[in-house]
């Protein structure tokens, strides 16, 4: 499903060579990057506001089975159906048997990032249901056959002339103006119908309330109550990690995750959806499951992975990663790309298909400076490293350079000389304190410029310096 | 085993928890929630209404606000907004009394939203200065479909229901049975997934216009502090 068949290195050569997506996310994380940073000037709080949404997610995570079955209850109270699903498969299984269970031809399906990690719209499409996607990103995914690329702007990689062109080719009634104005109007006109005419419709949540077992979704194009409000059946799918105590502290949390995330002090909409349709209402489904997902978040919690529970998924870790801003986020190969999907995805496909994830990062830390629940991502890239080499899955190259540089490295002099011979060699090849090509460098040259070493190495200067000179 | 209880199993293993005392995580929790100053952003000015105004019409929400001094002058000021854009006089009602009781002559009004309504008026439980929040429950008054399906969409309410936080929201109802839904509706629908560009009107309204009954109206001075 993933491009599994090809190599990381490969998928990131295959990215690096083409020039329109580099156009493409820079455009969308620069946006981001700017704008969050103006949120934060003006919430002087946040410093604060992130150390309590910190504890908030310790607190429940610590406390999950209280929650969990808490949660339960109520959500069961307001009329809701709760299900448990150990395995993305059985989450997938789960929501398949509902749909067909409720005769369903069509679904109405409002992004979720869990949705996309179990599978759901392939195995929706495998079961012969047509699926719809809502979200204006995930519209234009689904358009374009591929996956999503970030986890709050799924069809980053796609720039506004190649959306244009898809929307021209596939729309019904397609814009006559090339504006981003006339693009978006023109997916409102295609979608609309297919709103109103859905049998099922499939949501994640953002929270989930455990005293009132209410699910809270945010959005800004107003999709998923246009999804979730028409059809018989609404399915909810969120992960065990999603609890918060009750609304007050959702609030707290959806403080930092709209600013991380967009720069918004809040979305357009924020939704709590508690069981089904009541007397009298106007509208709403008949039906309103929800399914509760594992997937290995317990098996985090139990191998030492418990902050990354925190997550809040805003995407602030990739915008801000030199990393993922030259690759975007299909060369990643699972569902969540950047640092977060990097400390994620060997967790779900396993650290042995995936061990090139924890090494594709710079360690500058700027991922866990950003993050609104202050995950410490690169201690955990770290651990992932610390685990390959332990679990012999590192190729026999890498084992045997670091050989070499532990030989020489733990042997002084030897490592004295060799550094200041390799700056002095290194330094004929710079121009204007930077190298832009050297026998050697070639990969890292080709795509950046390599800073010119010292003149004299830190021994050298250092022992100057004990001499007084 | 069934899947609930190998979850239920797997998280006590992982957390290495024997008894839970349900009333000293109830304690924690409402910790967690103290000194609410200290991590949320402040007002944008000292009157509610004012505060709310400020941040309905800011740069990022981009709705646009105006005040009446009683529900009675609803419909003029539907009528003027309509006029200034060129738009018919035909509005679809939201169903709640606050609205229907109003005298409505000169207009044609509808008691349901179509797919495709130009205009839809609606009425608001409650304010949010905070963020320039409109909230609405589900209920026999309000269908949820009518806040998003219309292209315009102007919402009445009143400047006694304006909270200042939504944590007073949120305080406001604990304990009640929630509505199906709670919308929390900021703003119009909007869109930046196309290279990050902000865009109105995705699926939802492209214009949404609030305007406040405000008794103090005529005197802007005396408008109530928080």
């Amino acid at each position: 499903m993933h491009e599994a068949t090809m190599s990381f290195k490969a998928r990131a050569e295959e990215a690096l060579a083409n020039p329109t997506l580099k156009i493409a996310i820079d455009r969308t994380t620069g946006t981001a990057e700017r704008k969050r940073a103006v949120a934060m000037t003006q919430f002087p709080q946040f410093d604060a506001a992130r150390e309590r949404g910190k504890r908030i997610k310790d607190h429940v995570i610590a406390n999950l089975d209280h929650y969990l079955l808490e949660f339960e209850r109520n959500a069961i109270a307001s009329g809701a159906k709760v299900h448990w699903a150990r395995t993305a498969e059985e989450a997938s299984q789960i929501v398949v048997a509902l749909c067909k269970q409720a005769g369903a031809k069509r679904v109405t399906r409002v992004k979720s990032m869990l949705g996309e990690e179990i599978g759901l719209p392939h195995a929706l499409d495998e079961a012969g249901i047509e699926r719809v996607e809502t979200d204006l990103a995930e519209h234009i995914v689904q358009l374009g056959g591929d996956r999503p690329s970030h986890i709050v702007w799924p069809s980053m990689h796609r720039t506004r002339e190649q959306v244009s062109e898809m929307f021209k080719r596939l729309h019904r009634a397609p814009h006559q103006e090339e504006t981003i104005e006339a693009m978006v109007d023109s997916a409102r006109r295609e979608l609309r119908d297919k709103f109103l005419t859905a049998d099922v419709a499939i949501s994640g949540a953002n929270f989930l309330l455990a005293d009132t077992g209410a699910t809270c979704t945010v959005t800004n194009e107003g999709n998923a109550e246009l999804t979730t409000t028409p059809p018989r059946v609404h399915i909810v799918t969120a992960g065990i990690e999603k609890l918060v105590p009750s609304m007050g502290h959702a609030i707290a949390m959806l403080r930092l995750l709209v600013r991380s995330a967009t720069g918004a002090d809040v979305t357009q909409y924020t939704t709590f959806h508690c069981g089904p349709k009541q007397p009298g209402d106007r509208d709403g489904p008949e039906e309103f499951h929800i399914v509760l997902v594992d997937n290995g978040r317990t098996r985090m919690l139990r191998e030492g992975m418990k902050e990354m529970l925190r997550c809040i998924r805003c995407g602030a870790c990739m915008n801000h990663c030199v990393v993922f801003r030259q690759l975007g986020g299909h060369v990643y190969g699972g569902t969540y790309p950047g640092p977060m999907g990097a400390v994620l995805t060997p967790v779900f496909d396993g650290l042995e298909k995936s061990r090139d994830l924890p090494h594709a990062c710079t360690m500058n830390g700027k991922c866990q400076e950003v993050c609104p629940v202050a995950i410490p991502l690169p201690t955990l890239l770290r651990g992932w490293r610390d685990r390959s080499w332990r679990e012999g899955l590192e190729p026999s190259a890498v084992r045997f350079g670091l050989g070499i540089h532990t030989f020489v490295a733990s042997r002084p002099r030897l490592y004295r000389l060799g550094t200041a011979i390799a700056i002095r060699v290194m330094r004929l090849f710079s121009r204007g304190g930077v190298i832009k090509g050297m026998p050697g460098l070639g990969a890292w040259t080709a795509y950046r410029e390599f800073p010119a070493p010292a003149k004299r190495t830190f021994m050298e200067m250092y022992k100057d310096q004990e001499k007084g000179q | 085993m069934s899947a609930r209880d190998t979850i239920l199993n797997a998280v006590r293993g992982g957390l290495g928890n024997t008894a839970v005392d349900p009333a000293a995580v109830r304690r924690e929790a409402d910790a967690l929630l103290q000194d609410l100053p200290s991590i949320r952003p402040p007002l944008l000015a000292d009157g509610l209404v004012d505060a709310f105004i400020a941040r309905v019409t800011s740069p990022k929400v981009a709705a646009t606000a105006e005040c009446i001094g009683s529900a009675s002058a609803l419909p003029a000021a539907v009528g003027r907004y309509l006029e200034a854009r060129g738009l018919p006089a035909v509005v679809a009602l939201q169903p709640a009394a606050a609205l229907q009781s109003l005298d409505w002559a000169g207009f044609e009004t509808r008691d349901r939203v179509a797919p495709d309504e130009t205009i839809a008026i609606g009425f608001a439980r409650w304010g949010i200065a905070e963020t320039g929040s409109l909230v609405f429950h589900s209920d026999a008054e309000t269908p949820i479909l009518a806040n998003f399906l219309p292209l315009h969409h102007l919402v009445m309410v009143r400047a006694d229901t304006i909270l200042p936080f939504l944590d007073d929201y949120a305080a406001a109802t604990t304990g009640q049975r929630p509505p199906r839904n709670v919308n929390i509706v900021t703003g119009a629908s909007g869109t930046t997934d196309i290279e990050g560009s902000l865009v109105l009107g995705a699926h939802g309204p492209r214009y949404l216009h609030v305007v406040i009954v405000d008794e103090q109206y005529d005197s802007p001075n005396q408008r109530a502090s928080p």
